[in-house]
């Protein structure tokens, strides 16, 4: 086995992890960095992000605007001191990024040009027309190829962290090319893998998105926060679940349903104006949109399609020229994967899964419970989703998160002495035969498609917009079964060099173990929140009982146990969500009450 | 030790693998007419500095059968040149932007073809009014 | 349920290194709807026919730029490639040409990553700038000259469409050029100087004949042989200025 020192290893190669690395890198050019990542860093999901980046940019705007948006969004179940933390450093992130490169579109006057986003008092997303994820990640990519003292391990897949004397202290990862192995030592951890949407049967994710570093950190006994909390994404295509941004809306796009009515202002989102007003109708949050599809469904007013009920995206009114410059992407998706002209026709859309609000346990610091594991972007719960995240928050969540914990994890690793190889070898050397046995052994019968098929079909069963406590403990049964199933996986090829399959069954017992994360989390939480609702006797928000994180913690062999832990509430009271007029009103209410 | 094998395939033949690289060795292929009506042309200088007998042969031998069949050949093949190369132009030269507006690449394709058109037009005309 | 299930032949070139001296065809019957991609047709042939086979995919939208290959001899991003429009004939699938193949349709790209970090793919700043100075303005003119050029998602489609790098791999190539064009052309950066080199260099540009290919075959209509082209004219421009003023030009 191969051992390479580093001082910092990265896991996790999307805008985080790069952010992370080039933040360890400027931070003291003397520390090593390993980056490792299973796919080249560009290929990351970071890449399908299409909207935009949120940060206050105009005079109207405030930072407490975006607290507010932000902590209202998320149902009060976010970490308000973060919330304030994160909101501040937005925009120089961004400005940053600019300074970097990212081509962000721009007004007539050269300034950045800011957008509308679901949920957002005053424009501040940021964009890169339609294709703000993969500028953002070029950019950083290619920013970080200035750093030498950033040691890319490209299409290495870390299979385990090793812990010892109580902290993390590097990573065992094999170098998919030729299915070897290498133990990377390191003064401190970072784990930037992602989120999980894949565990989801129609998702808008990527294939990479299969939870490992949550997996990971969860199986070494750090809490996975908030997992019940999975955002879907309101406008989707049928069948792939490939996303049409939120953009398309904020540009002035409608939702309607068979009959081409603009159903949210059933909702408590109206009313319904012919331009797009923020916080109202098509810019409602994502949740809300969601839900009220689901609503619209049961009604009978979807369109029937193939891959089941859709209602109608209608970009028609803003016309071939701007469609083309402010969504060119989303425009060549349409006509390519459903032959529909969006100038010409209104595009068929569902809800699908798109974003994990929960993950690994950190602090504002991102620092997890376990010394020298950090986490950042969609693979942490940092806290600033609560229960449902708000459009654009999460592109800046890996910029303002991905450098603190790399200059965290950077101070951590120059606080620590070095470990000890021999012990850590020898750690090393058990993991692989762990993990080589997936692969050697004979016998097994289930196939892993079969199992992944199973898994996201009773994820999407048991945790979908709605959920009912029946339905969630069937899903929490299959899961058990499909772990003991699990047990007995085949894994055909034997091969070393590219072997996928193998990778695969590997990435399946991560999603199990998230599933189960999520599944369990749903079912004790015994109330509607967010992105969380229930249709059994808690359809009401409870703050009483459940205006806590949830904390999911990993018991081998068995479901795993949940916790509580508290919410920091720093200014901002639980208050009631309401968007549109009624949201309107609440606010001048709020803000009477207060003068 | 490692298992990796990289397999490099052969680039034997590989123009006739796609159509689109056959085209492009056409288009390297009918340079060389360009290249040999230049020759005949220069040969027909070389014969005019000879005196006037040279000169009459040379244009004697133009008339052959031979010859016209040459020309009608060389013809297609420079006219097959020309076409291919203007439609590669938009592909080698900076944005041309009309009225706030990026050209269109068959815009430049067909004012190319149209310009080279009007040139090979404008030189007949003139040669033959200068022959009567 | 989804439209009446047809089936369609996909004949995939594997390679094992660790079985097979040389790559062969193998031909698998996929049942297939209207609407899936070639790329799910080759992921039913790992999922349910034979898991061995080896690609790389991610995204689905062609954005990640992972799951390049030859589709009927034609370099494809095989995400937005559909069944529908070889049925019912049966359709090829092989490892993106003129790189080397690890396994199956798994190319080695070592190579391109090399070429993409020596052409020095970040702002060289022209004039430096802190953050509490803001961003640096840049009109949508501005913008324009460049954006086209840095939509390419290295998916190495032009590569496979390249014969001169089929027969050099030491050619930077039209996605690595494309990109230092990208860069130069950005009002923000002051570092062309410093590029040019690689420009000028024997390995730079003038390996391009202009045959045009990768421009056909860019699925984000990045133009590389545009790129490349109009760097042939700066590299002659570079040359004549260093004559014209030794030690002024651009170096």
């Amino acid at each position: 086995m191969e051992i390479f020192k580093a001082d910092v290893v990265i896991v996790g190669g999307g805008g985080a992890g790069l952010r992370a690395a080039i933040a360890v890198a400027e931070s003291d050019p003397a520390l090593r960095i390993a980056l490792v990542s299973k796919v080249y860093p560009m290929r990351s999901h970071t890449v399908a992000a299409e909207g935009g980046a949120a940060g206050v940019k105009l005079p109207s705007d405030s930072l407490d605007y975006h607290f507010s948006d932000t902590v209202g969004g998320g149902d009060w179940l976010c970490e308000q001191d973060v919330v304030e933390y994160f909101v501040a450093r937005c925009s120089a992130e961004l400005t940053q990024l600019e300074h970097w490169g990212c081509p962000w579109s721009r007004t007539a006057d050269g300034q950045v040009n800011v957008r509308a986003f679901g949920g957002m008092k005053i424009e501040r997303t940021w964009f890169a027309a339609d294709k703000t994820g993969f500028h953002m990640l070029h950019t950083l990519f290619q920013t970080s190829i200035k750093y030498p003292s950033i040691k890319r391990f490209d299409e290495h897949f870390c299979v385990d962290l090793v812990v010892e004397e109580g902290r993390a202290q590097g990573v065992v990862t094999i170098e998919i090319a030729s299915g070897e192995f290498t133990l990377i030592e390191a003064g401190s951890v970072i784990i930037a893998t992602g989120g999980a949407g894949r565990v989801f049967r129609e998702n808008t994710n990527g294939g990479v998105v299969t939870g490992d570093g949550m997996a990971l950190a969860y199986r070494h006994g750090v809490p996975l926060r908030d997992m019940e909390f999975v955002q879907y994404h309101p406008t989707c295509m049928p069948g792939t679940g490939l996303l049409f941004t939120e953009a398309c809306r904020g540009e002035g796009g409608f939702l309607v349903n068979k009959d081409g009515y603009r159903y949210l202002q059933d909702y408590g989102l109206g009313p319904a104006e012919p331009t797009p007003r923020n916080k109202a109708m098509e810019l409602g949050p994502r949740d809300r949109l969601s839900q009220a599809f689901w609503y619209e469904q049961q009604k009978g007013r979807t369109i029937e399609g193939p891959h089941g009920s859709v209602v109608y995206l209608d970009l028609r009114h803003l016309g071939e020229a701007k469609l083309r410059e402010r969504l060119p992407q989303i425009y060549e998706l349409a006509e390519q994967y459903l032959g529909v002209d969006p100038a010409k026709a209104p595009i068929p859309v569902r809800p699908a899964v798109h974003y994990t609000m929960g993950g690994i346990l950190v602090d504002g610091l991102c620092s997890s419970p376990l010394p020298g594991l950090y986490a950042a972007g969609e693979c942490s719960s940092v806290g600033i989703h609560g229960a449902n995240r708000l459009g654009s928050n999460s592109l800046s969540e890996l910029l303002v998160f991905g450098k603190v914990a790399g200059e965290e994890a950077a101070r951590f690793a120059k606080s620590v002495a070095p470990g000890n190889t021999a012990s850590l070898h020898k750690q090393a050397q058990a993991v692989e035969q762990r993990v080589l046995g997936l692969k050697t052994k004979t016998g097994g019968s289930e196939r892993i498609a079969t199992l992944r098929k199973e898994m996201a079909q009773t994820m999407e069963d048991g945790c979908g917009i709605y959920r009912l406590a029946e339905t969630m403990q069937k899903t929490c049964d299959k899961l058990d079964e499909l772990k003991a199933r699990f047990r007995n996986v085949n894994v055909e090829d034997k091969s070393s060099v590219w072997n996928t399959e193998w990778l695969l069954a590997i990435e399946l017992e991560y999603q199990l173990d998230v599933a189960q994360s999520m599944a369990h989390s749903a079912l004790q939480r015994r109330e509607s929140r967010g992105a969380h609702q229930r249709l059994d006797g808690f359809e009401q928000r409870d703050d009483a009982n459940f205006l806590k994180h949830s904390q999911a913690h990993y018991v081998a062999d068995g479901p795993p146990r949940i916790d509580y832990g508290p919410v920091k509430i720093t200014k901002s009271p639980p208050g009631t969500r309401a968007y549109g007029a009624a949201g309107e009103k609440a606010e001048r209410e709020r803000k009477a009450s207060h003068a | 030790m490692s298992k990796r094998r990289p397999y490099v395939r052969p680039m034997d033949g590989w123009w006739r693998k796609n159509p689109y690289f056959v085209e492009y060795m056409i288009h390297e292929g009918t340079a060389l007419f360009v290249a040999a009506y230049a020759a005949v042309l220069l040969f027909g200088l070389l014969r005019l500095a000879q005196g006037e007998a040279a000169w009459n042969g040379w244009l004697l031998a133009l008339k052959s059968p031979w010859s016209i069949g040459f020309h009608l050949l060389a013809l297609a093949a420079i006219g097959y040149h020309a076409y291919t190369w203007f439609k590669i132009m938009p592909r080698t030269m900076p944005p041309l932007v009309v009225g706030g507006k990026r050209l269109p690449a068959w815009a430049i394709t067909g004012g190319g073809l149209a310009a080279a058109g009007a040139a090979s037009l404008l030189l007949f005309v003139l040669v033959w009014g200068l022959a009567r | 349920m989804p439209e009446q299930q047809k089936t369609i032949e996909i004949e995939v070139l594997r390679y094992n290194p660790e079985t097979d001296q040389v790559p062969y065809a193998q031909v698998f019957a996929v049942p297939f709807t209207d609407d899936m991609s070639v790329l799910q047709g080759v992921q039913y042939i790992k999922d349910y026919l034979d898991g061995s086979l080896s690609f790389r995919w991610s995204c689905r939208m062609a954005i990640c730029g992972s799951c390049g290959m030859m589709i009927n001899g034609e370099p494809s991003l095989s995400c937005q490639t559909f069944l529908r429009d070889y049925y019912p004939e049966r359709v090829r699938v092989e490892a993106l040409a003129h790189f080397p193949i690890e396994r199956d349709l798994v190319i080695n790209m070592e190579g391109f990553i090399e070429k993409l970090e020596s052409i020095q793919p970040y702002i060289i700043p022209k004039e430096a700038r802190t953050l509490a100075q803001g961003e640096y303005l840049q009109t949508p003119a501005q913008l324009n000259a460049y954006e086209q050029f840095s939509s390419c998602i290295n998916c190495l489609l032009c590569y496979a469409a390249c014969p001169q790098f089929g027969l050099n791999k030491d050619f930077v190539g039209p996605a690595a050029l494309t990109l230092l064009h990208r860069y130069n052309m950005d009002s923000r950066d002051g570092g062309q100087a410093e590029r040019m080199q690689l420009v000028n260099a024997e390995e730079g540009v003038f390996n391009c004949t202009a045959v045009g290919y990768c421009s056909e075959v860019c699925p984000k209509h990045v133009d590389p042989a545009n790129a490349v082209n109009l760097n042939k004219t700066n590299s002659a421009m570079d040359y004549f200025l260093r004559f014209l003023a030794p030690k002024g030009g651009t170096k």
